[in-house]
Parts: C-alpha cells; sequence; structure tokens
C-alpha cells in the first residue's frame, strides 16, 4: 500500500497543475485583481487590458477571426448553455452524437421536454467513431445545428469533425463542437474544422483553474442573449448590450480565472501541444497493452489508438467498477473516475450503462511510473 | 434525506416495512437494524454473518452516526483494518453491493456518477 497519490483522472480535471500558473494568478490577481472594463481608473482599465489580451489569445489558439466573438462563461457546459439556448428556435431540429457529453444532452433534452425542438444522436461505430454519414442522414430542412463532442470524454476517440462539417455546410447547417476534451490535447482550429463554434473548458487540457471557459464564435454565427445585466456598457440603457462579446456576458468576469486560463496556456505553449500529446500517447498505448495482457479485463474501442486523446475505458469481470475505483483509490492510490461519465447514451451503446465502467485518463504530468502502478494494481485487482 | 431522481420500492424485510432504493439501498439508513442485515445477507447466500463482516458493518455505522456520511476509502481501510481488496472478498457482492449495501449507508451512486 502506499500513499503516493497516481492521478488517472486528468479528463474530469487535470491535476496537479503547473506551479507557474498557479503563482500567476495570485500574483496578478493580488496586483489588478478589479472589475474588468467597469469605471474609469487606470487599474479597471489594465484588468480590461489583460482580459482583452486574453480573447485575442484565446482566438489565435483555437484559429478564430476575431477576439470580440471570445466570449467567457463558466465552463464548457456554460458555454454550450448559452449556445445552444441562443441558437435555437421554436420548431427546430438538432443533432448531436450519441458519444456526447450531458452538456450537450441535457439542454437539448430539456428543450425537447417542453416541446421547443427535436433531436437525434448519432451512432458511433465499434471503433468509437461517429460516421459523417449518419450524421448527413439526420439532417431535416429544419435542421438548426449540428452540436457534438470533438473527442469522447468517455473513450477518448477524436471524432471526424472536418468531414462532418463539410457534410452539413453542403445542407447549410453549422457545427458547433465541445472541445472539452480536446482543447490542449490536439488542435482545435476553427477554420481547419469547419465549424461555426467551439465551446472550451480552462480547467482540463488548458492547464487553468476550475470556474473559466467559454465560447468561440465564427462571426457568422448569432448567438442571442439568454443571460441579461450589467456589461459595463450601455449602463444608461435597460436593454442588454448587443455587441459582442458582452451580448454573451453579464456580469463581472472571472477575472481570476481568465488570467489562469492564460497562464495555463503559457504553460502548454512552453511544452507544446504536440509534444504533450506525443508523450501522453505512448503512455495511453503502455497503459492498453499492460491493460489488455490480464484475463479478466475488458477494454472498449480501444484496438487502435491513432485517432485517440489519452482516455481509455476498462471493467474487470465480476467486480463492480465502483469497487475497483475504490480499491485503487484506497489500496494503491490510484485515482480514477467510475461512473456513467456524464455520457449516458454512449454508455448504453457500449452495454455499460447499468454498473458504469473504469475510466483512465491522462495527463501532461503522468508518468510511466503511473502507467506501470496501474496496470499492476488492476492486475491484483483482476487476479482476485 | 435529499431530493432524489431515483425510485424507491417498499419490502418487508425481518418483519419490518422498508424503503430501498432502485439498487437495493435503504432509502432512509436510520430503518437499518442488525436483522435487517442479517435478512438481506441471507438474500445473497450468507448464512450469517461472521465476526469481521459484523466489525466491518459496525465500522461503517459507526461512521456514519458520528461523521454523517459514508466512510471514504482510506477512512474504510484504516477503520476496518483490511485493505479493500480484502474487503471487496468479505462480501460476496463487494464492498458497494454489499459491505456499504448491507450495512444501511447511502447509496454512493449519486456522487459517482
Amino acid at each position: 500500500m502506499t500513499e503516493r497519490l497516481v492521478y488517472l483522472d486528468n479528463a474530469a480535471t487535470t491535476f496537479p497543475k503547473p506551479p507557474a500558473m498557479l503563482r500567476t494568478m495570485v500574483e496578478t490577481y493580488a496586483r489588478i485583481g478589479v472589475s474588468p472594463g467597469r469605471g474609469n481608473h487606470d487599474l479597471a482599465a489594465q484588468a480590461g487590458e489583460l482580459v482583452d489580451e486574453a480573447r485575442s489569445r484565446v482566438a489565435r489558439f483555437f484559429g478564430a477571426p476575431d477576439p470580440q466573438r471570445v466570449v467567457f462563461g463558466a465552463n464548457a457546459t456554460d458555454a454550450l448553455n448559452t449556445l445552444i439556448g441562443g441558437v435555437v428556435r421554436p420548431g427546430d431540429h438538432v443533432v448531436t452524437t450519441r458519444l456526447d457529453h450531458n452538456s450537450v444532452l441535457r439542454p437539448l433534452h430539456h428543450l425537447a421536454e417542453i416541446g421547443a425542438i427535436t433531436w437525434d444522436a448519432a451512432p458511433f461505430d465499434g471503433r468509437g467513431y461517429v460516421d459523417p454519414d449518419a450524421v448527413a442522414a439526420l439532417l431535416r430542412p429544419e435542421t438548426r445545428l449540428v452540436v457534438m463532442t470533438h473527442a469522447s470524454n468517455v473513450l477518448g476517440t477524436v471524432q471526424p469533425v472536418a468531414e462532418i462539417a463539410r457534410r452539413c455546410a453542403e445542407r447549410g447547417v453549422r457545427v458547433v463542437i465541445d472541445a472539452a476534451q480536446s482543447a490542449g490535447k490536439v488542435p482545435v482550429d476553427m477554420g481547419a474544422l469547419g465549424v461555426a463554434g467551439i465551446a472550451f473548458t480552462g480547467h482540463k487540457s488548458l492547464y487553468g483553474p476550475s470556474g473559466i471557459g467559454g465560447l468561440v464564435l465564427r462571426p457568422d454565427l448569432e448567438v442571442e442573449t439568454t443571460r441579461f445585466g450589467g456589461t459595463g456598457m450601455d449602463s444608461a440603457s435597460l436593454v442588454h448590450t448587443r455587441s459582442y462579446p458582452l451580448r454573451l456576458e453579464a456580469g463581472t468576469l472571472n477575472l481570476l480565472g481568465v488570467i489562469g486560463l492564460v497562464a495555463g496556456m503559457d504553460f502548454l505553449h512552453a511544452e507544446g501541444v504536440e509534444a504533450i500529446h506525443a508523450r501522453e500517447a505512448r503512455l495511453l498505448a503502455r497503459l492498453r497493452d499492460g491493460l489488455a495482457a490480464i484475463p479478466g479485463v475488458t477494454l472498449y474501442a480501444a484496438d487502435d489508438l491513432a485517432g485517440h486523446v489519452a482516455v481509455l475505458l476498462a471493467t474487470v469481470a465480476g467486480i463492480h467498477p465502483q469497487d475497483v475505483g475504490a480499491i485503487l483509490d484506497g489500496d494503491f492510490g490510484i485515482a480514477v473516475r467510475v461512473g456513467v461519465h456524464c455520457a449516458p447514451l454512449a454508455h448504453r451503446e457500449l452495454g455499460t450503462i447499468d454498473r458504469g465502467a473504469i475510466r483512465f485518463s491522462l495527463g501532461a504530468f503522468t508518468t510511466a511510473e503511473d502507467i506501470d502502478a496501474a496496470v499492476a494494481a488492476m492486475e491484483t485487482i483482476a487476479g482476485g | 434525506m435529499a431530493e432524489t431522481a431515483r425510485s424507491r420500492a417498499l419490502r418487508t424485510v425481518a418483519g419490518r416495512p422498508v424503503y430501498f432504493d432502485d439498487e437495493g439501498f435503504f432509502w432512509d439508513p436510520d430503518d437499518w437494524s442488525d436483522e435487517a442485515a442479517e435478512a438481506l445477507a441471507r438474500e445473497v447466500g450468507i448464512d450469517r454473518l461472521d465476526e469481521v463482516q459484523w466489525r466491518v458493518l459496525r465500522f461503517m455505522r459507526a461512521h456514519y452516526a458520528h461523521h454523517g456520511r459514508s466512510p471514504m476509502n482510506r477512512e474504510l481501510r484504516v477503520g476496518t483494518g483490511l485493505s479493500l481488496l480484502e474487503l471487496e472478498r468479505l462480501f460476496p457482492d463487494g464492498i458497494k453491493m454489499g459491505a456499504r449495501r448491507l450495512a444501511g449507508l447511502p447509496n454512493p451512486q449519486t456522487c459517482l456518477d
């Protein structure tokens, strides 16, 4: 038994955070932690400049043309709610996938429950990929939007978004992606993917803190305001600011989070997204090979890891996944995520909806020793 | 108890009507009794809970009574003196569906999904 923590729950949130990111947050917030863009004092102006620079930084990171279309929010779920609620209209149809997270499924389900929209979810194949033909087959004349995950939080498979967006564009339908699991792991370029919107979160592979995320919008995608309040502009008017990004930001921004987001992206820039991904891919293969050799362990969609971010799903015959997670944690100091990972349709397809499964997810600080410890622990557990 | 979306069903256990959730966990931990634990144990093939099993259940109950929550993984290991793998093997249905359920602790489903 060991008290050393092996953290393999990076798809939930990356941990630990880069120390420099945490230092920058504290130091910068201590220096200019005021309400950005409000008031006419210099500190407010400096904080406002910092936020503007952060928008530019995020726009460049995602290959977006206009920093003013970078909208900050709390996380990807918050961003997706803002987007879905601000784009769809009564009578619309929306397409998603059966791999998607409840951050997409629940807003759509809610809108359908109140009779506002209809929606369909495209299936995925045994390798964990959605066929662009399957998405195209679901499009209808009244389809307003395709909103889908870029990388599955259950299987790690990076979806063929560019091809899906191309097929949808032929039908005049815009695609928006949930990049919660892909941003910082693989290139997410708005132009190259052909998507009209990207929802992102700061606390996963962008190595920022929790509580900051947002939307990156292509200028041709109009999103109506669904939350109203102070923006620091047009304050004499009762009408919420119409211009972006304040159109979709009500109330004081999470400046501390914005500082952390940029500092997290500094870490990514210094390390290199491709270098981190290459390292994680090697470790993922090591984990897959180790687990695949253990009798009683089942892996899901893991035969070919070429198009994966570093996520691996497993079950152990005869042991409840929650017990496996508890044993890994309590006996071996290994933190993983068990359950259905807020992706009920994916787990239904995989046949794991009743008891869930065990998700291993790697990060920039994962080592080969961590992987070997996880494999050895699983061998002990499965051998029981 | 907090409102949940789970359904519950009424069963008679050890001569008393008791609500259980859809995974067989006590709806209200206060409905638990030694007799109920023995009755549920018989349902999963344990003729009679042995001394070690009772020590585990007593620790879980005491922890819940004192802290108002189920023991965390490391607390379970330290408090029972057993590894979690040993605990898994001690009950036919393992830790969650065996030990935690027979101890009448709240279903950990909602915080783990």
